[in-house]
């Protein structure tokens, strides 16, 4: 995804010029977009825009002052992470089909951004509530559906949270595998077909990878969340000995980590080094490696920050000491990761690009990581009065994921969907 | 050439990343270097004294009555994170509630003699239900005893409403009775506390207190008499409440004895804490009052991983009730942990734990 701005000098290094085609473009790659505004004001616009829409859509659907009140915190969460699982899907896997080339290209963004967000919203809702709640939760795995644990005993609140636990995970291990297929692997070995087959193949294999991840991952979780422990459908966590809980939290914080560790490579790291690969399949599994080597890096630095800052976890903490927190908040650290990257990859054009490769990929780093401290310091301030959250780090019923990937989930609408508008437009030929 | 090219620069870029990635984050967490990176763990304890013997009674630990009414009343609210004092609580209608409300409430009564001869006495929490906590208190001599201003301690444990909402019960009686509260009480719970309702909550306060409040510090041990000290504990807890305390007594003989109202903070976490704070802390002899484990007979691995990692600390007695939940007791004995049991009567449901009218003493 090279959302390139082409008023201004694409990377000039030396290095860019000899990295290899890829074998399949989307069409997010291949777009042309103007400047209506000069920076900062573009910048500037589109980040107190985003923010914007951001604020009227958790006040309405999410703040427990709000509306919907649905972030309890799990039931809400759930929608975002589908949300942004589905959006990966309809501008990478599926490249905007059944929408034409040129009805994307020529269609103004205050009609089509509602319409795919629209689609957006409706797929989200049939996955969620025919999909899980009632196909998976009745046929097959009650504890995917809300109603169906209710039925079976579980008191209404819990029913809602622990299914929407697991529908959300589904959602958050995708989003980390979908994107790795057209980033890494540029659809290889089905690039030359078109959409919808194209799309349909990769989202099968992609969503067959997310199962397996699922069930070796987070289906022992429910082994031991309900009770008596579950030890005839799922196996004992067979983390415990190494992380030191039973939760499929340690699980859920590195594959988070994972999950960042592609959109990072994506925009300020522009694919580099693996992009430097010849051929397929070798620079996708290269780029799948790296993903992975850049994920555990991040897991470890998030979790050696924590025991330095507060000293290390205890086995049955509970809180800031729940080693199962701990790794929950390293996924959480490396969400706050990505927003000052996003802000700076789609507001303020991915800035630098005038110096070599490495060196503009570490200014950027640079700016990331000191993004990353100031948002996090700001979000501990002012996230109880404007989202309706509570002070403190480890309040067991809230986690910035939610409202930072809601955050992005609008900047990929406006991005994605809205070109941009009113900051940029699509360049006509 | 241009391959050549870009082969040495992937190679180039992936090994720098490696190196710089390793060395920055993964080595540093390796058990090798992580001992030193890490700074080495400071103790710093306070000597509290001693008393020569502990007598801890329950008064009431049914805080509610009913698990799903009181979970529909959060989820109606907008789940958790609801300020509690704006959730219209269910007070009416409920079969297995006391007089048809859900409201109970808790509240701890403890006596510890000193080494002197002479006995303090301490009132842990105020309950929810009023009139429940009011026939609670006349039925265990409570009532008197705020009468006859032989109360020496009021300790509110947290803001929680089934701990601090029927302070009517203790204000009717004597309402000059000085109180300690944790750092992390808000504005609400102040002017509770002077008289103020809040009608959509159900919550008034006809005896405005009059004595003098203690907001008791989270940065340090507060010790309260020789052997008795209060711990603050600072943290984000459900329905907008921010900070609990409880007790570390040291016995003579026996060792540390650490009083809870609910325990927020994690009973590990806060024996992991007086390990390092309090003189003896090594030797944790009993534990007593909610240790906030499964407090809807809810679950989670966490609560599985606490339950595990007790049976490493020693404990002699665990006078566990209200929300420690049946779960988890269930849970802990079945780890054959020293649960102690109880009398099940005044409402409370089952005899596997230290129920309403119940004594612990050390």
């Amino acid at each position: 995804m090279t959302t390139k701005t082409y008023d201004e000098p694409v990377a000039t290094s030396s290095e860019t010029e000899h990295h290899y085609e890829e074998l399949d473009k989307i069409w997010l790659e291949e777009r042309s977009l103007s400047n209506s505004f000069a920076q900062p004001l573009r910048g500037l616009l589109g980040f107190f825009l985003s923010f914007g829409f951001f604020m009227a859509l958790w006040y309405v659907t999410m703040d427990p002052r709000g509306i919907l009140q649905w972030y309890t915190p799990m039931y809400g969460y759930m929608y975002i992470r589908w949300l942004l699982i589905v959006a990966i899907w309809q501008a990478y896997i599926f490249n905007f089909w059944p929408f034409k080339q040129k009805w994307i290209e020529e269609t103004h963004p205050l009609v089509k951004g509602p319409i795919m967000i629209g689609i957006n919203w409706a797929i989200t809702g049939a996955i969620i509530w025919i999909g899980f709640f009632w196909l998976i939760g009745k046929f097959s795995i009650p504890y995917f559906s809300w109603p169906e644990l209710h039925k079976v005993g579980m008191t209404d609140f819990f029913a809602r949270e622990y299914a929407g636990l697991a529908v959300l995970m589904v959602a958050a291990i995708a989003s980390w595998l979908a994107p790795i297929w057209p980033m890494a692997f540029e659809n290889y070995p089905w690039h030359n077909l078109t959409q919808p087959a194209k799309g349909i193949t990769v989202l099968c294999i992609t969503s067959l990878l997310t199962i397996f991840v699922y069930f070796v991952f987070m289906h022992p979780h429910y082994m031991v969340l309900f009770y008596p422990w579950q030890k005839f459908v799922a196996a004992m966590p067979w983390w415990y000995e190494s992380a030191k809980t039973l939760s499929g939290n340690y699980n859920v914080g590195w594959i988070m980590c994972g999950t960042i560790a592609v959109w990072l490579i994506e925009t300020i790291w522009e694919r580099y080094p693996f992009r430097l690969i010849k051929s397929q399949p070798w620079r996708g599994l290269a780029g799948f490696v790296w993903v992975l080597f850049v994920a555990l890096i991040m897991f470890n630095t998030f979790n050696l920050m924590q025991d330095l800052a507060w000293g290390p976890a205890y086995e049955g903490g509970k809180r800031l000491y729940a080693p199962d927190w701990r790794y929950l908040h390293s996924g959480e650290l490396a969400v706050m990761m990505l927003l000052p990257a996003l802000v700076l990859y789609f507001y303020f054009d991915n800035w630098p690009k005038k110096f070599s490769t490495e060196v503009n990929l570490a200014i950027r780093t640079i700016i990331v990581v000191v993004g990353t401290f100031v948002f996090n310091y700001i979000y501990y301030q002012i996230s109880p009065p404007l989202l309706g959250t509570q002070p403190g780090y480890s309040h067991p019923q809230q986690f910035p994921m939610a409202p930072v990937i809601l955050w992005i989930v609008i900047m990929l609408y406006h991005n994605w969907f809205m070109d941009g508008w009113p900051g940029k437009r699509i360049k006509k030929d | 050439m241009a391959e050549d090219f870009s082969r040495r620069s992937f190679i180039k870029g992936a090994s720098l990343g490696v190196a710089a990635g390793y060395f920055a984050a993964a080595g540093l967490s390796s058990t090798a270097l992580y001992k030193q990176v890490m700074p080495a763990e400071k103790l710093n304890q306070t000597d509290i004294g001693e008393i020569k013997a502990l007598r801890m009674k329950v008064i009431s630990e049914t805080s509610w009555y009913d698990n799903n009414v009181l979970l529909n009343d959060l989820k109606g609210a907008g789940g958790l994170l609801v300020n509690q004092y704006t959730i219209p609580w269910t007070t009416n209608g409920v079969k297995a509630g006391y007089n048809g409300s859900n409201s109970g409430g808790f509240a701890t009564y403890i006596e510890a003699d000193l080494m002197d001869g002479s006995t303090k006495r301490i009132l842990l929490d105020t309950g929810w239900n009023p009139a429940w906590m009011e026939k609670r208190f006349i039925e265990e001599g409570i009532a008197e005893k705020l009468a006859k201003k032989q109360i020496d301690y009021w300790i509110i444990s947290h803001e929680h409403f089934d701990h601090y909402w029927g302070l009517e019960a203790t204000l009717k009686y004597n309402p000059k009775q000085e109180v300690y509260v944790p750092k992390g009480f808000y504005t609400e719970g102040f002017d509770l506390l002077k008289g103020k309702a809040f009608p959509k909550a159900q919550v008034k306060n006809d005896y405005p207190h009059t004595g003098k409040v203690n907001v008791m510090d989270s940065s340090k041990v507060n010790p309260l008499f020789p052997g008795a000290a209060l711990m603050t504990f600072d943290m984000p807890i459900i329905c907008r409440v921010f900070g609990e305390q409880a007790f570390v007594f040291n016995v003579k003989d026996k060792g540390l004895v650490l009083v809870t109202g609910c325990c927020h903070m994690g009973i590990i976490t806060y024996m992991e804490t007086v390990r390092k704070k309090i003189k003896g802390g090594e030797k944790i002899y009993a534990v007593q009052g909610g240790l906030h484990i499964s407090p809807f007979e809810d679950w989670d691995p966490q609560y599985d991983d606490l339950i595990l990692a007790l049976n490493k600390y020693g404990i002699q007695k665990i006078g566990a009730n209200h929300c420690t939940g049946f779960i988890a007791v269930e849970k802990m004995i079945a780890a054959k942990l020293p649960v102690v049991t109880g009398t099940k009567r005044n409402m409370t449901k089952r005899d596997i734990y230290l129920g309403n009218g119940d004594t612990l003493a050390v």
